[in-house]
This record gives C-alpha cells, structure tokens and sequence, in this order.
C-alpha cells in the first residue's frame, strides 16, 4: 500500500524517536549500572564512580548470593507460583468478568457493588492471618493461589475489555447453538489476547515480586519462593549493631565480609532476582500485535 | 493470524486443566490437614523434652538431654541464619543436641510478630530492643517467663552482670537477659581527622571548637567544593552534630538528644532541650558551619552509601559520628594503600574554650549493652532455654563461639578465667568463626569477652593491631559516659504519654533540621523558641514529669545497691 | 400498592410477592449458566475479603492484640481514634499534602503511559518499539530503596549530575540543594515516580490500542489524515472506554499518595510539611509505635473517603456510558 507522508508527519515521527530513546535510555542506565556494581569488588564499589563498567571485576558477588542451596528449591517454588497462580487467577477472574458482561445478569449491580467495595475496605492484616489459618493455609502451596484467585482489579479491566467486543459476534455464535459457556471459551476469550497478556503479565509480576505474604504464612523452608529466601540471606548478613563488638583483630582479618554485604552484593542479589521475571515480558510482546482481533472475525 | 489463535487455544484449556486440577489439591490439602498451623512438629518436640526434663529435678546441663526451641529476631532488618549454618550451631546441634528453629521475618517484622500475638502461637525466644512496645505488649498480656528462679541456680548472669535491678520490670521480675553488656566503657563516638589534609595544612591545633572552626575554614579555602570540611554522617540520626553538641558544655550528653530521653537533666528534675542554652549555643555553632558550607550541605538527605564513598574517598576533612571508626578503619585500609603516609587519625573530643577537656563525653553507653533476649510462655521448658542463655552467655559459651570448640585455638582456662590460647591458634580461622557465629550471639557477654580478647591483642605488635582498636584504650573508650540511669523511659506506646512521645519525637527532628538550617543567630533563637512552644502545646511538659519520676525511680533503685 | 389493591382485589400482596419470587427463580434458574459463571467469583470474595472484614470494627476499639479473633472482648472506645487523628497535630497538613501529591501524581503521572503507549504506537520500526518497550518497563522493577539512592546521588550538592551540568550551563553559581528546599520537592517526587511507573503503565493502552481494527487507519491513510488526526479521531476513541475506567479507579484511590517513595526520597525532616502524607504518617505513628488500632481507623477513614469520590467520578462517568456500575 502507498503512504504518503507528510511533512509534518515526518517531524513528529523522527520527534517519538528521540524522546522514546531518551526515556529507554534513562531506564536502562540505573540496571546497567547496577550489573557493573555488582561485577565490581565490594570495598571498590563503596569509593563510588562506577558507572558503566565495573572497575575491579569480580563474580564473588553472585558466588555468594547463589552458593545457599536452597536457592534452587526457592527458584522453582517461584516458578510454580507465577504460573499456577496467574494461569488460575486469569481464567477465574475473566469467567468472572464475562459474566459480569451480560447485561440480562440477574443481581449484576449488586455483584459490582459487592466487589468494588473490596477495593478499598479490608479485615486488616490480623483476620486475615486468622482466617487463612483456619483455613489450613498455613505452610501450604495454597495459600499462594487461592486467596488470590479474584483480582477484582482485573476483573474491571477484563469486563470492559470484553465490552468493546463487537456483539455481532455473539449472536451470530448464539445463532449457531453456542451455549453462554461456549461463547466465552471459543470466541471471547480467543479474541481477548492482547488484554490477556497484559493482566498475565502483571499478575505474573505481582506474584513473583511478592516477598510479603511467604514471610508471614511458610515456615517450612521448602515453600519459601527466592525473594523471600533472597531476603532472608540478606538480613541474616547484615546485624546491625552486633558487628561493633567483634573482636577487633578479626574484624581487620573480615574486611572481606564487610564488603560484601556492601551495595555490590545487594545489586546482585536485585539482578538475580528481577531478571527472570524481566525476560517474561519480550516473550508476551508478540500478543500485542495488532490485528488479532480482525484476523479472527475475517475466518 | 491463524497462528494467534492456537497458543491462545492453548492457553485456555490450560486454564481449565489447572482449574480442575485446583479443586482437587484445595479439597485434598483441607482434610488431610486440618489444622496445620497448630501441629508444630518442633512443638511435639519439645514436649518430649519437657518430659524428660522434668524427670529428673537436677539442674539442666548442656549436652545432657536433647533441647529444641524456637528463636526470632524482632527486626526490619535482621534475621537469624539457619543455626546448623553457623559454626557454634553445627557444634552444638551435633554435640551437644542443641537445635534452634529460626523463625525469620524477612523484613515484615511488625506483622509477623503480630499475627504470631493474635494466633497465640509465639516463638519460644525474642530477641529484640530491651524497651520494645512490643514487648511490653507481651508483658502486659503475661507472655513472658520471669528469670527470677533461675538466676541462682545458673549464675553466668547474675555474676557477669552484676546489678541487674534496672532490667527489671515494674512488677519487681527480670523478663530481660541482656545482650553485650559490660560493667566497662565501650562505643566509639568521636572525631576522626583526615591525615593528609590536616598535615598540608600544617598540623594546626586542633582541641577547642573555635580551632575546629578555623581549621574548617582553611580547608574550604584551600580545598575548595573538593573536599567536605566536617561530615556529619546522617543528620537525620543526629549522629556527628550531636557529636558538637557535646563540646559545649561538661556533662553535655548526646543521650540528651536521643528519643529515650530528649531532655537535660536540671538539678534532680529533667527541663526542655529546647531551652538549654548549652544546646542553643551549639545549634548556633553549627548552624554557622552549615550556613558557611562547612558542613556537607547534603547532611539531612544523604544515604549511607554517600557518606561513605566519602571517606573511602578521602574527600572529607574531618568525619564525626556516634561510630566514625565504622567506615575510616575501612577507608583506612584502602587509602594506606597508595599513600602510606595518608589515611585518618582520631583526635581528642573538641571542647569549647573554658572548659574542662576531661569532661567532654561525644559517646555514651550503658551497662545494658545493646538489646536482650526474651523467654515466652510458648517455650514447653523455659528453665532449659534459661540454662542455655546462661551457659552460652558464661566464659565457656563465649569462647566457643569466639574461638571455637575447646582444643584447638584454645584449651583451659588461666587464673583470671580467661582462655588460654594454644600454639594452634589459627587467626584466620577465628576471623571466620566469629564472623559467622555473629548473628547468632544472642547473649553476648562483653564484661568477659573483652579481656579475654585483650589477652590475645596484647600479644601482637601494633603495626598488626586493627586501626579500629588503636584508639579505643586511648580516646574513645575514655570519653564515652555511661547513662545506664536513663534506659527505660519509653512510656507504654498506647498511653497518653506514649502518643505524646511519638508526636514529640515527629516534631523535634523538624525542629532540629529547621535550626540547623537557620539563616543566623537570631533565626536559631526564633526557630527554637517557636518550636519550644510548638512541644509544650503537644504535652511535652507533661512527658518530662513523667520521665523525671522514671528517672528518679532508676536513681533510687542504683543507689540502692 | 393501595392503588394496585383497588384495581386488582384478586392477588393478594402476599401471592403477588410470591410470584414474584417464583419468577425470579425461574428466571434465575433460565440464566444458571451466567449465574455459574460469577457464583465462585461471588463466593470466593466473600470468604477472602468479606468473612474477615469484621476487622475494621477494632477501628472503634481498643484493640489487644491477644484476643485474637475474639474482637468482642476489646473495649469500645467510639470514635476516640478518629477524634484523635483529626486533632494530631500533623491533621491538616496531612490532609492538604495528601491530596496535593496524589493530584499531582494523578494529572501527570496519569495521562503519561497513555502519551507513551501512543507514541509507541507511531514507531513502525518493530525492533525499536519491542527494545523500548521493554526498557521502559524495566524501572518499575527497581525498588524504591535503589531508585531513591540514585536521585540523591544525581541531586546531591556534592558531585551531583544535576548541579553539575547546572553549573556548567551556566543557570546556577552554587549548586542547589534540591533535597532539602521545600519548592523543589514536589517535582522531584513526581517526575521520578512518572519515569519509574510510566513504561510498565503503559502495557494496558498497548493491549487497548493493540485491538483497534488496522483498517481503520488505512482508511485514513488513504484520506490523508495526519497524525495526529489519526490519534485523535481513531486511536483516543477506541481506548476511552478503558482511559474512562482507569481513571475512576484512580480518582478512587486519590488518597493514596504513596508511601515508600515519599518516605525516602523526603528523608530530610525540613520537608515534612510538604511531604507528609496519610499513609507516611501511620507508618511512623502507627506501625511505628503499634498503635493497631489507631492505624485501622486511619485505614477506615480514608476508605470512607474514596469510596465518596469514587461514586462521585462513577456518577459524573455514567455519562459516556463506560462506568463501573
């Protein structure tokens, strides 16, 4: 096809250009710098000026961070959390969401009520706690999908996606003897891949990044995910206020501890953490494709 | 875009399968497990061992009888390490059937100690700030094992510690077993001076403020914006200003401007801060280095990481704080490196002219230590947990998480008690053991450790002593006052006074910053004077009466003795 | 109903309301499938989010944490939490900068990854738009300890990147300190969380603008519609329903005007007055101190407070006809 571009329009073109490198510059820097601190010598990296490139390079970093053995387990516990918990949470919350699309839903303005007042009034911590306790969640895989299972967020976001959907589909479908079932599964939900993904990919995040909930629900350490252990490792380097009492002779011998629990260990520690989860995204891109929706409508 | 479709396909019967497949596990995991969450298996445990303990009524002595026991740090920021990962644990809980379950928080402290409160299932030991509210919750709600029949019977503590009458609670019990406490001055508070700057300069005189003030002012006309005349560390925290408060008067503490007592002790009664004119005249001071910008501009909103880069740098003149040793010994090492000659030195606190040089105090400390560990009603056998703390807190539980198990760096004891070190003394492998035994040195017992250490110092020449050390015996030790009668004023956090205190708290640190910040003399005075008011209408007063009868109650249980 | 009566003595107003519910049954009984559907959802939140509700009641009590679940046994104190939120002395300013902020962040950090993703959209060049898309979600993946740590550093008097190109320009003689100069304050706070949030952000109007039909455009390209024509008279249209929805949320969650990076970034005690918010405040005060109950009514209160303004911007968006109920 011919395009003619104008003038104006090539300005404005080359203009996101350079804006959008400046931004991906900016945001990529602060991770650069970050893999170079943590490639660099802990006592050097605390003298400063390190930007690009590491200026003593070491891995004693990431030897550390990734000789505790229960890194592995923890890494697959992760795993299995962000898969499990968002392939479940996405198709609980967009069945949810469908039917909250139906306009002849009996009790649909209550229902939202009902979920939209969630958003913002909570039990607290404590009932909760007690709550997931009596529930057996306690110490169990569970307790990281289910009481999740219903972002009411999402499904907000789900619901009005779904309502942009053309209705001629539907009926057309309905025509042919598809049940309200049968709709959701073989023309909503195909239709749905850019707003799956999206939601996939922050939920996905949200359970990956979640230190919180393992810390107070697992003690058998066969549960915790690698944030958690990552944190605990940390903290178990750092004592505060202990170190002062050290004898003094050995604490000259331990500079090399010291250092470590310095910036370049806890920049290590990020990377090894976030990276995974980083890499998720270039995969879900290829779902934001356009035409998806009109490549199905045209079969 | 038919490709699009199949993977999405997929995706959506995956969801399904993983929906029955849900269904299923939730069902299956609610009646295979009732109630998890009860059924500690450490619990049963310990049960066993309470069994077996209280069968026979003779003292508990380690190594004899298995013990279990759950241990948590109450801190954002610390968790325990896996105690079979640590030296001392891997010997005790092979050896001697010692085994700790740790319990981490991993940064969510507050709530996971709460939601362990309201479920009523607390760890067996706390090990947390000695006047945490926390802490005082459990008081209140009876959680807590008083100490008081053991401490005869397992005397490590009583002896170590001496007076133990101040840790004790208002109903008369010991609830604390203190950590690091020390019957002799420690803490390394005070002024370090950056070597090679001070000798281009000419070693000037460096003891009273008006020096400092000089030689603060050569620096900035020598050195230009290239090198930071006084690093205060983080402002926030008071630290190196605080540092200068005390130059200005005999007896001028920096405890008086800490958040556990913010007052000045006034002929037996305790009177605002704010109107101290030994306070005032040092804001001023300080307020003029910071307005010359002598003092690093970015002191209220610098991280750790800033300052020091700093030092490590040396592009600071002079570094004070309430531990500038922390990160000169480090940048001591690195700068001695290139330029022998180069590095920091301490020098004798800074006093005003006039005044007695020998009663400035930059540093405090108290016979407490630092934090303490605490016994719940959840431990199935607290006497055994005491008997524990008490060995590991004794001079053989100290050496062997100093030095290892007995017979190979050390073997017997001399006549003083302390250890006697043997020809296999492996520096390097001490080094290790104590920096990993570290987290885990619950109970740590200064009073014994320090000259047992000392014994093996000496030994050494001074060039292979730790800068770090060099200055304790001589400046910093010396000049660190002990304000054990002033610990233990943190009214209940519930209580009118508490609420007073937090709102107190909030609004001194603006006060603080604010005068530091001043435009002159005068803006000090007017900023001082309005936030004087500012307290009092929060109930400040109220709060200094309060304090004083606490502190009046610490006198009188002192002296007792 | 009297009326109802005259007209029509037969049914009663007991069958009437009988058959009434034998319709709703049976209606419901017609659309079980839909009602299939939302049940679990209905269900699950009701276990999760509504069972341990009874929380909020410890708002208006003293509440000892040992009693558990057993909240009756905690005295009723009324409003004594509320009364003394409302008086601390901090109140007003916390209300004013609460507010201020979360503007702020509302009217520029909202419509940012809208400008993004629509400038996303205008680069053909499909790796460049996949490496930028992907670099501009990575901030949102650094902690706020880190992102705080590099804005001072870039800020700081000393060798900060800032100052120092400042000064080389020519703009400034003394390097300013930015950290610690109320004026500045607000600026930094939002222009940081804009370039941490934006990119990942922006993932929603990339999947609302993914699913706009391409022939739309190509039938404007054929009319010669400019740019921005095109973005105002295709794109803007097709993602309003999602823009309208977002932004009712938001309005709803005005009162939270974050926390962790106002408590870093304001580390200086002189900017408390600009930087103190709601939620800063119960962390000190509240969780600080473990006043429990104390922190719960503050949570009340500002629920109560959204709950308001999101039924205001629900009302005013019912309107379009993209609303949330």
């Amino acid at each position: 096809m011919l395009k003619r571009i104008s003038l104006s329009d090539k300005i404005v073109i080359v203009v996101i250009y350079i804006l959008l490198s400046l931004l991906a510059f900016s945001a990529l820097y602060p991770f650069w710098n970050a893999i170079a601190v943590s490639l660099n010598v802990g006592v050097d990296t605390a003298k400063g000026g390190i930007t690009f490139w590491p200026r003593q390079f070491t891995w004693e970093n990431y030897e550390i961070i990734l000789q505790d053995s229960r890194l592995i387990d923890g890494f697959l516990i992760s795993v299995a959390r962000v898969i499990v918990g968002t392939v479940s949470s996405i198709f609980m919350t967009a069945l949810l969401a469908f039917g909250m699309t139906r306009t002849y839903l009996i009790g649909r303005g209550y229902y939202m009520v009902f979920f939209v007042f969630t958003m913002y009034f909570s039990g607290g911590l404590i009932p909760t706690y007690l709550l997931n306790r009596s529930l057996g969640l306690m110490d169990s895989f569970l307790v990281f999908i289910i009481p999740s299972l219903i972002s009411v967020w999402n499904m907000i976001i789900f619901r009005t996606f779904f309502k942009t959907l053309p209705a001629g589909l539907e009926e057309s479908a309905n025509i042919d003897g598809c049940s309200t079932w049968g709709v959701f599964f073989r023309i909503v939900l195909p239709l749905s891949g850019p707003v799956i993904a999206t939601l996939a990919l922050l939920t996905a995040v949200g359970h990956w990044n979640d230190w919180f909930l393992p810390s107070i629900y697992i003690t058998n350490e066969k549960l915790l995910p690698i944030q958690t252990i990552l944190r605990q490792t940390l903290n178990a380097n750092i004592v505060t206020g202990q170190s002062a009492v050290l004898d003094s002779a050995s604490a000259a011998l331990l500079q090399k501890t010291k250092q470590i629990t310095s910036k370049s260990l806890t920049m290590a520690m990020m990377i090894v953490v976030t990276m995974p989860i980083i890499l998720v995204y270039p995969f879900l891109q290829k779902y934001f494709v356009k035409g998806v929706l009109v490549g199905s409508l045209k079969e | 875009m038919r490709k699009m479709r199949k993977p999405l396909l997929v995706m959506a019967s995956l969801c399904l399968v993983f929906a029955t497949l849900l269904a299923g596990c939730s069902k299956s995991g609610d009646t295979n497990k009732p109630d998890p969450g009860t059924a500690k298996n450490e619990g049963q445990q310990q049960k066993n061992n309470n069994t077996t303990a209280n069968n026979t009524d003779g003292k508990w002595v380690l190594g004899e009888k298995p013990l279990e026991f759950s241990a948590y740090a109450h801190y954002n920021n610390t968790d325990f390490p896996k105690w079979e990962s640590t030296p001392i644990g891997k010997y005790l809980s092979e050896e001697k059937q010692v085994k700790i379950n740790m319990i981490a928080a991993a940064g969510a402290h507050t709530q996971k100690l709460s939601a362990m409160m309201a479920s009523d299932e607390l760890p067996d030991m706390i090990w947390t700030d000695r006047d945490h509210p926390d802490i005082d919750r459990l008081y209140q709600a009876g959680k807590l094992v008083p100490y008081d029949d053991y401490l005869d019977k397992y005397p490590n503590l009583k002896t170590w510690m001496g007076d133990l009458n101040l840790l004790r609670h208002d109903d008369g019990k010991l609830y604390r077993f203190p950590n690091w406490y020390s019957s002799n001055p420690f803490g390394n508070a005070g002024y370090v001076i950056n070597k090679k700057i001070y000798d281009e300069l000419g070693k000037p005189k460096l003891e009273t403020t008006d020096d400092l003030y000089d030689y603060l002012v050569k620096v900035k006309e020598k050195y230009g914006d290239s090198i930071v005349p006084f690093e205060p560390h983080r402002a926030q925290d008071m630290q190196g200003l605080g540092v200068l408060y005390t130059a200005f008067g005999e007896g001028a503490l920096y405890t008086h401007l800490s958040s556990g007592l913010r007052a000045v002790p006034k002929d037996g009664k305790l009177t605002s801060i704010l109107t101290d004119p030994v306070f005032r005249e040092a804001q001023k001071y300080i307020a003029k280095l910071y307005r010359e910008k002598l003092i690093s501009q970015d002191a209220f909103n610098q991280t750790e990481d800033q300052v020091l880069e700093r030092v490590m740098t040396g592009r600071v003149a002079v570094f004070a704080g309430a531990s500038p040793t922390d990160f000169a010994g480090e940048a001591q090492a690195e700068l001695t490196k290139t330029d022998p000659d180069g590095g920091y030195f301490m020098i004798w606190p800074i006093h005003k002219p006039g005044l007695d040089k020998n009663k400035i105090y930059p540093g405090t400390y108290t016979s407490f230590g630092w934090n303490a560990a605490y016994i719940t009603t959840a431990a199935k056998d607290p006497e055994a947990i005491f008997a524990f703390l008490d060995w590991y807190t004794g001079p053989e539980g100290m050496n062997v998480q100093f030095f290892g198990p007995e017979g190979k760096n050390w073997q017997g004891f001399d006549e003083e008690g302390k250890p006697n070190f043997t020809e296999n003394y492996d520096p390097k492998e001490v080094a290790e053991i104590q920096s990993k035994n570290n987290p885990v040195m619950f109970v740590g017992n200064t009073s014994y450790i320090d000259p047992a250490k000392y014994k093996y110092m000496a030994n050494l020449p001074f060039e292979e002593q730790d800068w770090r050390t060099r200055y304790q015996q001589t400046i910093t030790w010396p000049t660190q006052y002990n304000v054990t009668e002033f610990t233990g004023l943190n009214p209940a956090a519930e209580s009118e006074e508490g609420i007073i205190q937090a709102s107190v708290d909030e609004m001194f640190l603006e006060i603080y910053a604010k005068s530091v910040m001043a435009g002159s003399d005068e803006e000090v005075d007017k900023i001082l004077d309005q936030g004087q008011k500012d307290l009092v209408s929060l109930g400040y007063d109220r709060l200094l009466e309060w304090r004083t009868a606490k502190w009046q109650e610490n006198l009188a249980k002192m002296n007792k003795k | 109903m009297p009326q109802a009566t005259t007209e029509q003595p037969r049914p009663p107003a007991y069958r009437q309301l009988k058959a009434h519910n034998k319709s709703l049954i049976r209606r419901l009984g017609k659309q079980w499938d839909v009602q299939l559907m939302v049940i679990p959802g209905i269900i699950l939140v009701f276990i999760f989010s509504y069972l341990p509700m009874y929380g909020v009641l410890t708002g208006f009590m003293d509440y000892n944490l040992f009693t558990g679940a057993n909240i009756w046994e905690n005295p009723w104190v009324g409003f004594k939490h509320f009364v003394a939120f409302f008086n601390a002395p901090e109140f007003e300013r916390l209300i004013r900068n609460t507010i201020i902020i979360s503007l702020l962040k509302f009217v520029i950090g909202f419509p940012a990854p809208i400008i993004l993703a629509l400038m996303l959209n205008e680069v053909r060049h499909m790796m460049f738009k996949r490496v930028i898309q992907t670099i501009t979600y990575l901030p949102h993946f650094l902690s706020w300890v880190i992102v705080a740590g590099l804005t001072m550093a870039m800020l700081s008097t000393e060798n900060g990147s800032v100052n120092m190109i400042l000064q080389q320009v020519g703009a400034i003689d003394e390097p300013i300190n930015f950290l610690s100069l109320k004026q500045y304050f607000w600026s930094i706070l939002i222009s940081v969380n804009v370039w941490k949030e934006v990119g990942f952000a922006s993932i929603v109007y990339l999947a609302a603008i993914a699913s706009v039909d391409p022939h739309l455009y190509e039938a404007a390209d054929i009319d010669g519609a400019s740019k921005f024509k095109q973005i105002y008279l295709i794109t803007l249209p097709s993602i309003i329903p999602v823009v309208i929805i977002f932004m009712i949320l938001a309005i709803g969650g005005l009162l939270n005007a974050g926390f962790e990076d106002i408590l870093l970034l304001a580390a200086n005690p002189v900017l408390r007055p600009v930087s103190d918010v709601i939620d800063t405040y119960v962390y000190r005060v509240g969780l600080g101190t473990h006043r429990y109950s104390y922190a719960i009514a503050i949570g009340l209160f500002k629920a109560i407070i959204s709950v308001g303004m999101l039924t205001m911007a629900n009302y005013l968006a019912r309107r379009s006809g993209n609303s949330l109920w």
